[in-house]
C-alpha cells in the first residue's frame, strides 16, 4: 500500500478539489452528535467519533424508489449520484466491507453496486471514546475497502492509498502531498501505541460465538424482551444491518406507481410474519435473540467474522440500554447496570 | 370498469380529517377525477346515498346511537371501509378514560345531567372497529395529506392499503435526529404509529402520540423508562392517555389497578 503525507492546511483545499468527482460529504456537528452532510469541507469536524446514522445510508438509502411503472412499462430508477464520503473510521469501513460481501457475494444487488461504484471513499483515523470497542471486535485497523485513508498525526496526515482510483486522485494532486520519511513512520508507530492504550471497555469477546449459542435458552432474553420497546433504533444505527422492506406507492398526481425500498428492522412486527398472519418471532425476546445470534454467531459461520464492528452506536442509542456491551456483560456474568438489567418491568 | 364510487363521512369528531382532504387543493380535481364521489357533505350538499360504494372513508368516533346507526348503514353499502383519523381508528381523545367504570359519572360532570344531550342517546366513545369490520386505517390527528393521497392512490388501483407497522422512532432515525428520550424528554415515539415523518421530534418536541398506539406497544417498559427519568406515574399515564384510545385505555386501567389498586378516571 502506498503512503504519502499531507500538511494539515492542505486538507480542506484537497477535499474541495474533489467536488469535480462528486458531492463531498463529511461529518458535521448536529446538537451533541454528528451526521454526514454535504457541506463545505471547512465545516467537517475531524473529532467526530461516530455519526448518528452510519455511512450505509449512501449505499442503501433509507427510502429509495427503485422502480417506476407508468403506461404499462417498468423503468429502473437506479440512483447513483457521484459522491465523495470523507471521515469513515476503521469500524465504519469494516462495516462497509460487510455490506459489500452481503450485497455482492451471492446475489449482486445492482442498486448497491451502482451506488458503491459512484462513491469515492476516504477514511479517517480516530481516537476512541468510552463507548468504542473495535479493539475487541478486531476492527480497529483497516487494510482494504477505501480509496484513500487519512491518519491524523500531530502536524500532518499520512495518506494511505487503497485503490487505483485513490492513486489516480492523488496523482492529479501531487503538489498537495509529499513522500514520507523514516521519522514519519516512527511518529505513526508512536501514535498507534498511544491509541491502543486509549480503549476503555473492559470486557472479553473471546469465545463469544460459543457463549451466545449456549445461551439460547437463557432467561436474560426474556428479561431484555420485557424492556425492549421494539423501536428499531438499534437496527437503524447499526452499520452492518442490511434489512429492508419493499412497498408500492401509487402517485395520483402523475399516474405513476413507485416501488420503494426502505430500511426495515427484525424488531418490527411484520418482519417474521407470513401469509395467514402466523408470526415466527412473536415475542420481543425471540427477536432480540435473533439479532444478537445473527450478529455474533450466524454471521461468523457464514462470513468468518462477527457482524459487530465495535462502533458503539447501539451503546449510545438504545433508550433502554440493550446493546452489544450490556448483552455480552449479561451473557458472561459480568456486572451490568443497563436499564433493562436493573429494572423490573411490570408486564400485564 | 367505471370509476370507483366513494363516500366521505364524519361521525363524532372535529371534522379535521375531512377538512384535510379538502385541503389537498392541488390534488382535489384529481381525486374527483379518479373517484366518483357520491357523498362528501363537507364539500357539497349534493349527495346520493342510494348506491353501493366501493370505498367509504369514515372519520369520527361512535359517540351516539345516531353515529352507530349511520356507521352501520355506511358499512352495509360499502365494499371497503376505511377509518380515517384518530377518532375513527382508536376512539379519539374523547375515549381516553376508557376502561374505568365511571363513564356516566363523568358524563354528568361535563353535561350537568344524564339526559342533557337530546339529539341522540349518548354512548361511551369507541372506534369504528368496536362495532363493524374495518378494512383499512389511516391514523393521525388529523390525517396528513401525503399518507391520504398514497392511500387514495392504492385504493384507486384496487389495492387495500396497509399502514406501517413501525413506530415514530424509525422515521425519527431516518431524519437523523438526536433521541429525545435519551435526553430525558417525555417522548412517545417508541409506542406511536409512524406516518407523520417524526415531525414533532424533528423540532425538538417530544412525541405526544397523535397517530395512536402501535399494535405491539410495550407501554409498561415505556412507563418504567419515563419513571426512571424522574416523571411521576400520574404524569406518564396522563400523557399516555391523551391519544391512547379505547384499547390502550383498557390496558392502562388494568395496569393502574395492578400498581395502585384503583381506577385513574
Amino acid at each position: 500500500m502506498r503512503v504519502f503525507k499531507m500538511e494539515k492546511g492542505n486538507l480542506v483545499p484537497f477535499l474541495r478539489s474533489l467536488e469535480e468527482f462528486g458531492e463531498v460529504w463529511g461529518p458535521v456537528k448536529k446538537g451533541n452528535s454528528f451526521v454526514y452532510a454535504h457541506e463545505d469541507p471547512e465545516k467537517f469536524d475531524l473529532s467526530a467519533i461516530r455519526t448518528l446514522i452510519p455511512a450505509k445510508k449512501f449505499f442503501l438509502p433509507k427510502v429509495a424508489t427503485i422502480l417506476k411503472f407508468k403506461n404499462g412499462a417498468w423503468t429502473d430508477n437506479r440512483e447513483c449520484k457521484k459522491r465523495v464520503i470523507f471521515g469513515l473510521h476503521p469500524c465504519d469501513l469494516h462495516a462497509l466491507n460487510i455490506y459489500h460481501e452481503f450485497y455482492t457475494r451471492i446475489y449482486e444487488d445492482p442498486y448497491y453496486t451502482s451506488n458503491r461504484e459512484a462513491t469515492l471513499i476516504i477514511g479517517l483515523s480516530c481516537l476512541p471514546d468510552d463507548n468504542c470497542f473495535c479493539n475487541l471486535t478486531d476492527t480497529s485497523t483497516i487494510e482494504e475497502g477505501f480509496d484513500l485513508f487519512f491518519t491524523e498525526l500531530d502536524d500532518k496526515f499520512l495518506v494511505w492509498v487503497g485503490s487505483p482510483r485513490g492513486d489516480e486522485v492523488l496523482a492529479k494532486r501531487k503538489d498537495m502531498v509529499e513522500d514520507i520519511t523514516q521519522n514519519d513512520i516512527k511518529e505513526y508507530i508512536e501514535w498507534r501505541k498511544k491509541r491502543e492504550k486509549m480503549f476503555k471497555v473492559d470486557l472479553s469477546f473471546t469465545g463469544l460465538p460459543e457463549i451466545v449459542s449456549a445461551s439460547y435458552d437463557s432467561d436474560i432474553w426474556d428479561k431484555m424482551g420485557a424492556a425492549c420497546l421494539s423501536c428499531g433504533t438499534c437496527t437503524m444505527v447499526c452499520p452492518s444491518c442490511t434489512c429492508f422492506d419493499v412497498e408500492d406507492e401509487y402517485d395520483i398526481r402523475n399516474d405513476e406507481l413507485n416501488r420503494k425500498r426502505k430500511w426495515y428492522s427484525c424488531f418490527f412486527r411484520e418482519y417474521s410474519m407470513v401469509a395467514g398472519g402466523h408470526n415466527f418471532r412473536e415475542a420481543r425476546a425471540e427477536r432480540l435473540r435473533l439479532w444478537y445470534t445473527h450478529k455474533l454467531v450466524g454471521f461468523m459461520s457464514e462470513y468468518g467474522e462477527p457482524a459487530c464492528v465495535g462502533c458503539g452506536r447501539c451503546v449510545v442509542s438504545c433508550p433502554v440500554g440493550i446493546n452489544v456491551l450490556s448483552v455480552v456483560r449479561a451473557l458472561t456474568g459480568e456486572k451490568n447496570d443497563a436499564f433493562w438489567a436493573k429494572t423490573e418491568v411490570k408486564q400485564l | 370498469m367505471g370509476k370507483p364510487k366513494i363516500g366521505i363521512y364524519g361521525l363524532t369528531g372535529c371534522a379535521g380529517d375531512q377538512l384535510n382532504i379538502l385541503n389537498c387543493e392541488d390534488e382535489l380535481l384529481k381525486i374527483f377525477d379518479i373517484f366518483e364521489v357520491k357523498s362528501f357533505v363537507m364539500a357539497s350538499r349534493a349527495k346520493d346515498e342510494s348506491v353501493p360504494l366501493d370505498v367509504a372513508f369514515v372519520e369520527g368516533s361512535v359517540s351516539t346511537e345516531k353515529d352507530l346507526e349511520e356507521l352501520k348503514k355506511v358499512r352495509e353499502k360499502s365494499r371497503i371501509l376505511v377509518a380515517i383519523g384518530h377518532c375513527a381508528v382508536f376512539g379519539g381523545v374523547q375515549s381516553m378514560y376508557m376502561g374505568c367504570e365511571a363513564w356516566m359519572e363523568r358524563y354528568k360532570k361535563v353535561y350537568g345531567k344524564e339526559d342533557a344531550v337530546t339529539i341522540s342517546p349518548p354512548l361511551e366513545p369507541r372506534p369504528l372497529s368496536a362495532y363493524v369490520k374495518v378494512d383499512a386505517v389511516l391514523p393521525g390527528c388529523p390525517i396528513e395529506k401525503e399518507p391520504f393521497l398514497k392511500m387514495a392512490g392504492l385504493l384507486a388501483q384496487g389495492v387495500i392499503p396497509k399502514n406501517p407497522d413501525y413506530p415514530v422512532c424509525a422515521e425519527c432515525k431516518w431524519k437523523e435526529n438526536e433521541c429525545l428520550l435519551l435526553k430525558g424528554e417525555m417522548c412517545l415515539g417508541p409506542i406511536t404509529n409512524s406516518g407523520c415523518g417524526a415531525i414533532c421530534p424533528s423540532h425538538n418536541i417530544g412525541c405526544i402520540g397523535c397517530w395512536g398506539p402501535i399494535e405491539e406497544e410495550n407501554f409498561a417498559a415505556g412507563i418504567a423508562l419515563l419513571e426512571s427519568k424522574g416523571y411521576t406515574l400520574d404524569a406518564v399515564i396522563k400523557r399516555f392517555s391523551i391519544f391512547g384510545g379505547t384499547e390502550r385505555g383498557e390496558k392502562l386501567a388494568k395496569y393502574i389497578e395492578s400498581v395502585k389498586g384503583g381506577c385513574n378516571g
